[in-house]
């Protein structure tokens, strides 16, 4: 059979030129990429596979391109000399492309173990230079709780051992002041009323009876005598308390915003000693704002912490900062005489400190007040006497 | 007592193993020293080379869809290539063994552009003139090769642009 033998020329030394063409475009390719990750052993295979392949393909296409060219030039006695070599040549390298293709599985093992150990590697470096840079910050945090915290037990102290004073002493002031009172009312009735000694009788009763009112607050900052368990609604009590109070706050100027949680659940307080704390604290907001600003009432509960938290911020004067750790104590305040007796915030400290929560406060002087009250959500209250407070009863 | 082994130990290999020595050397048949290699030998080595290259690119396409790699754009043309070089192989296998090993034609060239094929059954011919086009198999494999590879280069140049980092082989 003769056939032309055009086509098979033309495949082979177009070929032969796309082949070389096509490797050294495949080297290009695979340099650049171990060019620029230098550590990656899947490109360094891959460059060494691609190196040869490329030498396999020069040498084919060199000598099949050679060898039509001699068989052309009628010199087909060369092409018989040269043609063992190329062939060896040719089958070295196709070994050569064979061999290093079947290192693929290993290398693809060591470099998965060689990017585990540098990612761990990495997160290890990382989380050095997380702490390295967060070391001050986090000494300092600590050092300021570390503060806070010694200044709340010593505040605690404190106001413990003046509980434990206020206690003995009005133990003792209010027998005397109930026989006083007694025996004031008793001579009152013998004289007529309208009477000069009557009325100065009633000024002593009267007296009297503020003494005791008095001695009563002093006690119920020192302990709180058995609070009632009942189940509340905080954000109901708070209306309450708000209606109660509208009619001697003159709210013409005042804003009062309300930011209920709606999810607060049913808690187990006493709720007549709770309505009197918020009484405190709002009488004490309007005050501070002088019956012109906002106060912002915002109950908050912490699922996770069972504490519902009531905030109360004004943006009255503020309370300085030296007055900032003593508005606890009983008898301090910083309203002019006879506005207020001191009593008012160190009986509420007493009544959530029974309820197993605390009072916090911050103020800016200027720019107002906050008191945050937290309290557990239904917890045992505490039916005893606050001993913290209150200490071992006298007499 | 060990000056005394060894002397004893040397005149044992003098007496022993020196005669058989001597007598190996001159017993020497030009035929033991070196095996020759004759005609066949070359082309039987060559067909083993295409079987060799055919196995480890098979290995090769296995080991990448086993590593989940063909899901990769650029190791899924690697795939291919290796694939097309496979079927070039197999090419390349039967046209030497067609024309070289089992000599079922004989090739004469006619003329420039002529050739003339010899055989018993033209399907024969038919099938070695299609086999001798080899390179309608190679050139495209190393084409899907290239494709591959720039495709790799590319994505790793993507990479270092968005993140700043190296790029990983990923699946």
């Amino acid at each position: 059979m003769t056939v032309t033998a055009l086509p098979i020329w033309l495949v082979d030394v177009i070929g032969a030129m796309a082949m070389i063409a096509l490797s050294g475009l495949c080297l290009y390719h695979v340099r650049a990429l171990s060019r620029r990750d230098p550590n990656n052993v899947i490109w360094t295979y891959l460059l060494w596979v691609s190196y040869c392949l490329c030498g396999f393909a020069i040498s084919r296409s060199a000598g099949h391109i050679l060898k039509e060219l001699l068989m052309l030039g009628g010199h087909a006695g060369t092409w018989q000399a040269i043609r063992p070599y190329s062939g060896s040549i040719n089958t070295f390298l196709l070994f050569l492309v064979a061999s290093f293709t079947l290192f693929f599985e290993r290398v693809w093992q060591i470099y998965h173990q060689m990017s585990g150990d540098q990612e761990a590697l990495t997160r290890a470096h990382e989380q050095v230079l997380e702490l390295n840079e967060n070391l001050e910050k986090r000494v300092a945090e600590r050092t300021r709780a570390l503060a806070r915290s010694e200044k709340q037990i010593a505040q605690a102290d404190k106001l413990a051992s003046i509980g434990q004073l206020s206690s003995g002493i009005a133990h003792e002031i209010n027998n005397p002041l109930g026989i006083i009172l007694g025996y004031t009312q008793l001579l009152s009735r013998g004289e007529p009323a309208g009477s000069q000694k009557y009325e100065d009788l009633k000024i002593i009763e009267k007296n009297v009876k503020a003494c005791k009112a008095i001695v009563e607050d002093l006690l119920n900052f020192a302990r709180s005598p058995n609070p009632r368990q009942e189940k509340i609604n905080i954000n109901a009590l708070i209306e309450d308390v708000l209606t109660f109070i509208q009619r001697r706050l003159r709210q013409n100027a005042l804003t009062i915003i309300k930011d209920y949680d709606t999810n607060a659940p049913a808690m187990i307080l006493d709720g007549e000693k709770i309505r009197q704390v918020l009484i405190n604290l709002l009488m004490n907001a309007q005050h501070a704002t002088d019956n012109k600003g906002t106060i912002i009432i915002k109950t908050t509960y912490d699922v996770s912490c069972r504490q519902m938290r009531i905030s109360i911020k004004d943006d009255g004067y503020g309370i300085e900062r030296e007055n900032l750790s003593r508005i606890f104590d009983p008898f301090f305040t910083t309203k002019s005489t006879g506005e207020g007796t001191g009593l008012g915030l160190a009986v509420s400290y007493g009544i959530i400190k029974s309820h197993g929560g605390h009072i916090d406060v911050s103020s800016e002087p200027g720019l107002g007040t906050e008191f945050i009250l937290t309290l557990p959500v239904n917890p045992e209250i505490q039916t005893q006497p606050n001993e913290d407070m209150a200490g071992k009863e006298t007499g | 007592m060990k000056n005394k082994r060894t002397t004893s130990v040397f005149p044992f290999l003098c007496r022993r193993i020196g005669p058989a020595l001597v007598f190996l050397q001159f017993s020497v048949v030009p035929a033991m020293a070196t095996q020759t290699h004759g005609d066949p030998e070359g082309l039987v080595v060559h067909q083993i080379s295409h079987l060799f290259f055919m196995f480890s690119m098979g290995l090769l396409i296995y080991w990448i869809r086993s590593h989940g790699l063909s899901k990769n754009p650029g190791w899924r043309y690697i795939q291919y290539a290796a694939l097309l070089f496979i079927i070039w192989t197999v090419d390349a296998f039967f046209a030497h063994q067609i024309d070289e090993f089992y000599e079922w034609i004989r090739v004469t060239r006619t003329g420039p552009w002529q050739i003339h094929i010899e055989t018993d059954n033209p399907v024969i011919a038919v099938f070695y003139y299609l086999t001798k086009m080899d390179h309608l198999w190679c050139v495209p494999a190393l084409w899907f090769m290239y494709l591959g590879l720039r495709r790799l280069n590319r994505e790793a140049q993507h990479k270092i642009a968005q993140t700043g980092f190296q790029q990983r082989p990923e699946s």
